[in-house]
């Protein structure tokens, strides 16, 4: 085989693991959103963050993310109403469950709250899960940004981080920990956002 | 021969590992060909029947259909806590019988060309030979609402733990991956042929 035909051999390779590498990564992309772009999603200046619904077994999962949540925006420069200000909004509207907000309710409490933007949503995932061979921590969020001046979704993410990691499955390296997979998680679901 | 040889060798190693990552779960579906999708721009995602003994695995798998089908940029969707308030005053307790009549007196009120509704028939870990595996399965159907009819219908089952993984340390799928995965798959049979 002569020097020319190596180097062709050798350019054919290193373009075959790249496709491959470029093909994994596809799978591996980051979270994919719906945002209404004439809505003027990315000008909001302030948000109420409603308390999220926690569908897993940590019964406090939702305030745990809300708080996050609710750190992520203020670091990104969006204001954030005051906790307790939304809850007493909500006590005051006599709201029994926040899966039951109606269009009507957004408004009012976007009025309440004088604010142009709701965020509310759910934790599906907050734990440590068992792999094969490996615990791992788990977290998984919606979130939806809710126009209050007609009650309309307009932006929503459904994201999950955690996992058995590469370095952790094989070498027993210490991976992420709970507390910082949510934050990657809440991190990452903003941040396809702002 | 020899340079032949590496490139299939590259080739098939490349598909095992992706095989290993993004096995797909063949979702088994029905599409109605003579309906013109195009006129379906709102729909509301009813809340889903859970058959499975987790707490909360509708609510969950709820969510996922909601944000995919926004993200697909097929539709809109109604805000779930409007649903809520329809069924209610329609008195609607079980959405594992709704009538035609029902369908479309939800379209109505929430002014919608389509519901969505189904069912979680699997939310979980199995066992696979010595080790666990996340695996979900779903039935997802819509009907419109001028008629009632079931303009589609798909059931989708995925689980996590690959050959690869299972035999070659290859990274599992997570609970909330393989769910991810299941709700897309079953909405891509929507994308591919209802637009």
């Amino acid at each position: 085989m002569g020097g020319a035909e190596r180097r062709r051999d050798g350019r054919g390779i290193r373009a075959a693991a790249l496709l491959l590498v470029l093909l994994m990564m596809a799978g591996c992309s980051g979270p994919r959103q719906y945002v209404r772009e004439d809505a003027g999603v990315r000008t909001i200046k302030k948000i109420a963050v409603l308390p999220l619904a926690s569908l897993t077994a940590d019964e406090n999962a939702g305030e745990k993310i809300r708080g996050l949540v609710i750190s992520e925006l203020l670091s990104r420069g969006v204001d954030v109403v005051e906790p307790g200000e939304v809850t007493r909004a909500l006590l005051e509207m006599k709201v029994r469950s926040l899966g039951a907000l109606t269009v009507d309710d957004f408004k009012a409490l976007g009025k309440r709250l004088k604010v142009k933007a709701l965020m509310t949503g759910s934790v599906a995932a907050y734990g440590m899960s068992r792999g094969i061979t490996t615990t791992y921590p788990e977290v998984s969020i919606h979130l939806m940004l809710i126009d209050t001046s007609n009650g309309e979704i307009v932006w929503s993410v459904w994201h999950t981080a955690g996992g058995p990691s590469f370095w952790t499955r094989h070498f027993g390296t210490e991976g992420l920990t709970l507390s910082e997979t949510a934050r990657k998680a809440v991190r990452e679901a903003i941040g396809a956002l702002l | 021969m020899g340079v032949l040889r590496k490139y299939v060798v590259v080739g098939m190693i490349g598909l095992l590992l992706l095989g290993a990552g993004c096995r797909s779960s063949m979702p088994s579906f029905h599409i109605r060909q003579d309906v013109d999708f195009g006129y379906i721009k709102r729909v509301a995602v009813l809340p889903l029947n859970n058959l499975t003994n987790v707490r909360y695995a509708a609510e969950a798998v709820r969510d996922v259909v909601i944000s995919e089908l926004l993200a697909s940029g097929l539709v809109d969707v109604v805000v779930p806590g409007d649903v809520t308030a329809a069924m209610d005053t329609l008195g609607i307790r079980s959405v594992s019988s709704l009538s035609a009549e029902q369908i479309k007196a939800l379209g109505k009120a929430l002014g919608v060309q389509a519901v969505v509704f189904g069912s979680v028939g699997e939310f979980g870990m199995v066992r696979m030979g010595n080790i666990s595996a996340p695996n979900v399965t779903i039935t997802l159907m819509m009907a419109e609402t001028t008629s009632g009819s079931i303009i589609w219908s798909v059931t989708t089952t995925g689980t996590g733990g690959g050959f690869m993984a299972r035999h070659f340390g290859a990274r599992s799928e997570t609970m909330s991956e393989t769910l991810l995965r299941v709700v897309r798959d079953a909405i891509q049979t929507l994308a591919e042929y209802g637009s």
